[in-house]
């Protein structure tokens, strides 16, 4: 079986530096930010296995070919649908989607699509109502249409400053 | 039979792929976490409204930063700003702070650089830093047009 590369592990290493010096220096507040890791950590265990049963279903069925044809340079106005919707599905933190969308660009998928990926996440369906119960239904409408907008600007400007 | 066997071990294979793509992030993944329950821990509402209340273009500025350097459930960031929102933070530097909360995230830039490389990181982020300063400018502004 193939060794796993891990990434990250100098960061790892610092951040729990940081944890031992703070528990010498502030227990309790250390304590408490232990505490919010173990919650943090345990909302996000179903969001992980989903992901990780994606990028299964992923990987058996989007061939190259596909994700070319959909998320590639000839994927057109499609592939920008496709990246905004996928992007207002998609739940928990950016971070926990960066393997998905890695193994994506290595097999072809457009960055162009991928940054509208990451800026239409902004829109949460879920949170919507309560988003509405604190900024009001006009609030939420128009943010909602500037940040489909503004995903799709950043999307093109990227791909050509990408290019520079 | 035979090709029924094939799809299951090609999507055993899927499987093992995925799962060590996921393993490979653990690291990045615990290290971000980690630094975000620090973070929570330390920078609350009482300490985020002293910074408000220096003008749109500064509050605006403000907003995007705290945001970026927050991280969590969205829903913990609307709760935050009802509460800036109460202690009167204007509306731009509250719809920065929630829109940076989700886009941006400091914490988590080595994880994005280790994963998509510099260009991709520098680029990205700096589209997304000014696309949040004026999505909370013109949704502000649009909304007192109507």
């Amino acid at each position: 079986m193939k060794k796993i590369e891990y990434k990250g592990l100098k960061f790892l290493y610092i951040v729990l530096f940081c944890y031992i010096i703070l528990f010498f220096i502030d227990t309790n507040n250390t304590l408490i930010s232990l505490k919010t890791f173990l919650n943090i950590l345990s909302t996000l265990v179903p969001i992980f296995i989903f992901i990780i049963l994606l990028t299964t279903l992923t990987n058996y069925y989007l061939k190259p070919k596909d994700i070319i044809k959909h998320f590639g340079e000839d994927s057109g106005n499609k592939g920008i649908i496709y990246a905004v919707l996928a992007g207002i599905i998609s739940h928990g933190p950016m971070y926990a989607w960066y393997g998905l969308i890695s193994e994506l660009r290595n097999k072809g998928a457009k960055d162009e699509l991928l940054i509208i990926f990451f800026y239409a996440r902004a829109i949460k369906i879920p949170m919507l109502p309560f988003m509405i119960g604190i900024f009001g239904i006009p609030f939420t409408i128009i943010i909602t249409i500037y940040i489909l907008l503004f995903a799709i600007i950043q999307g093109k400007l990227f791909s050509k400053l990408y290019k520079l | 039979m035979k090709k029924k066997q094939e799809e299951q071990i090609t999507l055993k294979i899927a499987f093992k792929k995925a799962l060590n793509n996921f393993l490979s992030m653990t690291p990045m993944l615990l290290g971000v976490i980690g630094l975000v329950s620090i973070m929570q821990t330390y920078i609350t509402p009482e300490i985020l409204s002293h910074l408000f209340g220096y003008g749109i273009t500064t509050d605006i500025f403000t907003g995007t930063f705290i945001g970026a350097i927050s991280s969590g459930n969205p829903a913990v960031s609307y709760i935050i700003s009802d509460q800036l929102l109460n202690q009167e933070v204007t509306l731009y530097a509250v719809s920065a702070f929630i829109l940076a909360w989700v886009t941006l995230g400091i914490v988590q830039l080595p994880a994005e650089l280790s994963v998509f490389g510099l260009k991709f990181t520098f680029y990205k982020n700096i589209l997304t830093l000014f696309a949040t300063m004026l999505v909370a400018y013109f949704t502000v502004l649009t909304l007192q047009v109507i």
